[in-house]
């Protein structure tokens, strides 16, 4: 009976020990991806990495790849606005504050479009004490980014003409199709 | 005696635990392709009888080949972060065709059954058939730990999606949530809906990111298949691929 009071008691100290162990381990930067710390560089893609670190391997996951998306679709609202900006002042509309409006209203809604085609391409899970560190690495084709841009000037183009009957979109869509040959 | 009782009952029940589902039939690992016939795996723990267990399994199967050939997903995921918390809501809903389902148990087969220390599994094919030869059919272990969980396969005409969780005492709990984490994870592939607002707020000392996340979307999918599992045994991590064909 005495032994099997020690043995008990010894199990639960064990217990106690293994989840009361101090605080949360931190990554070791030895764990932490080459494509996290450094993601891909390419011509016809755009490459994004996330993390999260949550004690639901299914949850770390799922929120890793959604900051990874995010990444890519604020990457793409920043390089859609430079096209954009770089088109509305060499036709002179540079400080127009209705071509600022359609620069900003093209690029946010092509940042906050349906992201066709995003994919996670790379992931690594580790283990941290109780909890799991996900690392997720998006990919999004440029080709994808071209046809969407496109399809919102189009789209902003009949509410911007309203102000600015005289624009080119031809002009716009010349432009962004020089980011297209790019991409190929 | 109690003592070593205690202790042989505890070592038991550790393995028990630790090397869970051990064997399995090679077409719960990998399905195979046939032309012409679509397959789905359906599978149940340990119950009384053999009845019992079968009919679970050939139920789950038959779920799964109607989620098969056609389903609606429909996904959004919130993320709210103030430089202190990070608060995370993701939501997941599917749904699929009752007649669909009524059409698969009037016109499907049983075309082979494994029971092993730990359950029952069935391959099911749709539409029926008479006569069906499974290559290489039997009872195995698992293979080593495959390519696609770090790295997404990347096939022309096809889209990829992975589940993966882990710390389940219930296997069949673990790989019916696997299952469904993968075919989630292939409409997020496909094409998602990205919003978010991030704030940073900056002094002398201190750098505050508050960051608003929505992503979301709402997609029918025809051909979404479990196409392999994997179970890492050491860790107890259940793994599911699923591949659709893009549309």
């Amino acid at each position: 009976m005495k032994k099997l009071l020690t043995f008990v008691l010894l199990i639960s100290v064990a217990l106690f020990t293994i989840n009361c162990g101090g605080k949360q381990p931190k990554a070791k930067m030895s764990d932490i991806p080459e494509w996290y710390l450094n993601p891909p560089q390419a011509e016809d893609a755009i490459y994004q990495a996330g993390d999260a670190v949550k004690t639901s391997m299914a949850l770390a996951k799922d929120a890793a790849d959604a900051r990874a998306r995010d990444a890519i679709a604020r990457t793409i609202e920043l390089r859609v606005t430079n096209m954009m900006k770089d088109f509305m002042q060499q036709s002179g509309l540079g400080e127009d504050s209705e071509a600022l409006e359609f620069t900003s209203n093209v690029s946010k809604q092509v940042a906050n479009t349906v992201l066709k085609g995003c994919r996670i391409v790379k992931r690594e899970m580790k283990v941290e004490g109780n909890s799991y560190h996900a690392y997720s690495l998006a990919e999004y084709n440029l080709n994808s980014l071209v046809e969407e841009t496109l399809n919102e000037a189009r789209r902003q183009k009949a509410l911007y003409n309203e102000a600015k009957a005289n624009m080119n979109f031809e002009e716009l869509e010349r432009e962004i199709e020089k980011l297209k040959s790019v991409g190929q | 005696m109690k003592f070593r009782i205690l202790t042989v009952v505890l070592v038991i029940g550790l393995q028990n635990l630790m090397y869970s589902q051990e064997y399995i039939p090679s077409w719960f690992e990998e399905l195979p392709e046939v032309t012409g016939v679509r397959l789905a795996v359906g599978y149940s723990g340990k119950f009384t009888n053999e009845f019992s267990a079968k009919s679970t399994a050939v139920q789950l199967a038959r779920k799964n080949m109607a989620k098969q050939i056609s389903i609606r997903l429909k996904f959004d995921v919130e993320e709210l972060a103030d430089g202190r918390l990070r608060l995370l809501n993701p939501s997941f809903k599917e749904f699929y065709e009752g007649a669909v389902l009524n059409a698969i148990e009037s016109n499907s087969t049983v075309v082979d059954s494994a029971i092993t220390t730990d359950g029952y599994f069935v391959l099911l094919a749709f539409p029926a058939v008479e006569y069906f030869s499974l290559p290489d059919a039997g009872d195995k272990t698992w293979s080593v730990r495959p390519d696609w969980i770090e790295n997404l396969p990347e096939e022309d005409g096809y889209v990829y999606g992975i589940g993966m969780v882990a710390r389940y005492s219930n296997w069949v709990r673990a790989w019916q949530d696997a299952d469904e984490y993968a075919r989630f994870d292939l409409g997020k592939n496909l094409q998602i809906e990205a919003e978010s607002i991030h704030a940073v707020q900056r002094d002398n000392r201190t750098t505050i990111e508050s960051v608003i996340l929505k992503q979301s979307y709402d997609l029918t999918i025809e051909g979404a298949t479990i196409v392999a599992r994997w179970l890492d045994t050491a860790n107890g991590v259940y793994y599911s691929l699923c591949r659709a064909p893009k549309p």
